[in-house]
């Protein structure tokens, strides 16, 4: 390779990655979302759950837990199995217990849970999401 | 058939997926994907047969257009003589992952239970891609933060793309003889009367989703293997052989690595389907 070539195609280089830039500068920012509060209207009994969509909320022996329904692998939302306690995921089949520890299938970690907090008229519960 | 007959085929069945899919756009809401779907589907006059329509045409494209790939590398001479005829391929080559991703996004923009997985299970592989992960799926999903926004439009830039490859660049005008488009369109306005583009009803795979029938492999070997060795390398090898095939193809080992690949894929397609 001549100089000339090899200085021809640096500044090509520069050239496209000018170019690139304000491209890559516009695409990237996220605008900003303030977190999501999902307010539940109503108080669970003990022991009981509601599936929401990106939650289902236990009203367990310690307090309301609200675990997330996202799949720790790849991100599909796992269903819940009623009748054997356990969330499966339909994309490709991990399993957790109703708390989100890990049973098997390619996930491998828990499913990570949302703060609950009661709601101001103590009626429901405040999911920030 | 002749090398020139797929190239039209293949032009045709974009043109009319094109344009079926612009006449979808004009009921369809990109912030009600589902619901607007179901609606076209169910609803609107003539809906099903348009999404039909889109449906086949796009699969028909897809399908014709690997076809006319695999044809040409019958006869690599011709454009491998010169320099600049293999770098001509290896442009024109992008349209296979150009086509492939508009024939995925389109099943995400349906958003059922299918197109939803798909979508979160694509976002995780750009993301798990390294260093240029984020701005991949910037560019190509951000499902999470902006809806199907960007999945709406990569749909119909990739389409312009693709367009812009095979007509402007490649053959420099577009050759889509009268009687060739009007066969095309007969075969995918009668395969969509007979059969309709699919889409779940909700609920109905709570435990189970087979993806888009070309992802089946990917979605078993994510089962098995480290989300970027199945999702991303795994799926790149097919493609990254034939945007190099002039320079490959002298190379002994070149088909049989195809056929490995292609038998690796078809077994693992096979076994999600049996699931
Ligand atoms: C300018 C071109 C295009 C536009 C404006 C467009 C627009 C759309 C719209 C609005 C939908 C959602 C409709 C629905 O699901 O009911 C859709 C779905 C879809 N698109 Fe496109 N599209 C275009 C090109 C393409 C191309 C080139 C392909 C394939 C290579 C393709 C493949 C699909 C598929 C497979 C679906 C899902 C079909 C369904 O289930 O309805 N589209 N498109
Ligand atoms: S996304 Fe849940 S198991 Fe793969």
């Amino acid at each position: 390779m001549t100089r000339r070539s090899l200085i021809k195609k640096m500044l090509m280089a520069i050239a496209a990655a000018l170019c690139a830039w304000p491209v890559i500068g516009f695409i990237m920012p996220v605008r900003y979302r303030p977190p999501r509060k999902v307010l539940i209207r109503e108080k669970l009994p003990k022991g009981s759950f509601l599936i929401e969509p990106e939650f289902v909320l236990f009203a367990s022996e310690t307090g309301p837990v609200a675990v997330s329904r996202t799949c720790t692998h790849l991100g599909c939302t796992v269903s819940f199995d009623e009748t054997r306690k356990q969330f499966i995921c339909p994309c490709h089949q991990s399993m957790f217990h109703w708390n989100g520890k890990y049973i098997s299938g390619p996930a491998q970690k828990d499913l990570p849970r949302f703060e609950v907090k009661t709601s101001e008229d103590g009626k429901g519960y405040v999911v920030l999401i | 058939m002749r090398i020139e007959k797929t190239g039209e085929i293949a032009t045709a069945a974009l043109l009319i997926s094109a344009l079926s899919g612009f006449l979808l756009a004009y009921q369809y809401e990109v912030a009600e994907p589902f619901i607007s779907a179901t609606a076209i589907e169910t609803v609107i006059p003539f809906g099903a047969f348009w999404r039909s329509v889109h449906f086949w045409s796009s699969q028909a494209f897809f399908l014709v257009l690997i076809l006319h790939i695999w044809q040409c590398t019958g006869s690599m001479d011709r454009f491998c003589r010169h320099r600049k005829g293999r770098i001509h391929w290896t442009v024109v080559s992008l349209t296979l992952p150009l086509a492939m991703y508009a024939l995925f996004t389109g099943y995400v923009l349906r958003f059922d239970g299918t197109g939803q997985a798909a979508g979160k299970i694509a976002e995780h592989l750009l993301l798990n891609v390294p260093i240029a992960g984020s701005m991949l799926d910037r560019m190509l999903m951000a499902t999470s933060t902006e809806g199907l926004n960007r999945v709406y439009t990569v749909h119909i830039l990739f389409t312009a793309l693709c367009w812009g490859l095979g007509t402007w660049y490649h053959t420099r005008r577009v050759i889509v003889g009268r009687k060739i488009f009007l066969y095309t369109l007969t075969a995918v306005v009668i395969t969509g009367v007979l059969i309709h583009a699919p889409i779940d009803l909700p609920g109905q795979n709570l435990h189970l989703i087979k993806g888009p029938w070309f992802f089946l492999g990917i979605q078993e070997l994510l089962r098995h293997m480290a989300p970027i060795t199945a999702g991303i390398i795994f799926p790149m090898i097919p493609l990254a052989i034939v945007a190099l095939f002039p320079w490959l193809r002298k190379r002994s080992g070149i088909y049989s690595a195809l056929a490995i690949w292609s038998s690796v894929y078809i077994i693992a397609t096979v076994v999600t389907l049996a699931r």
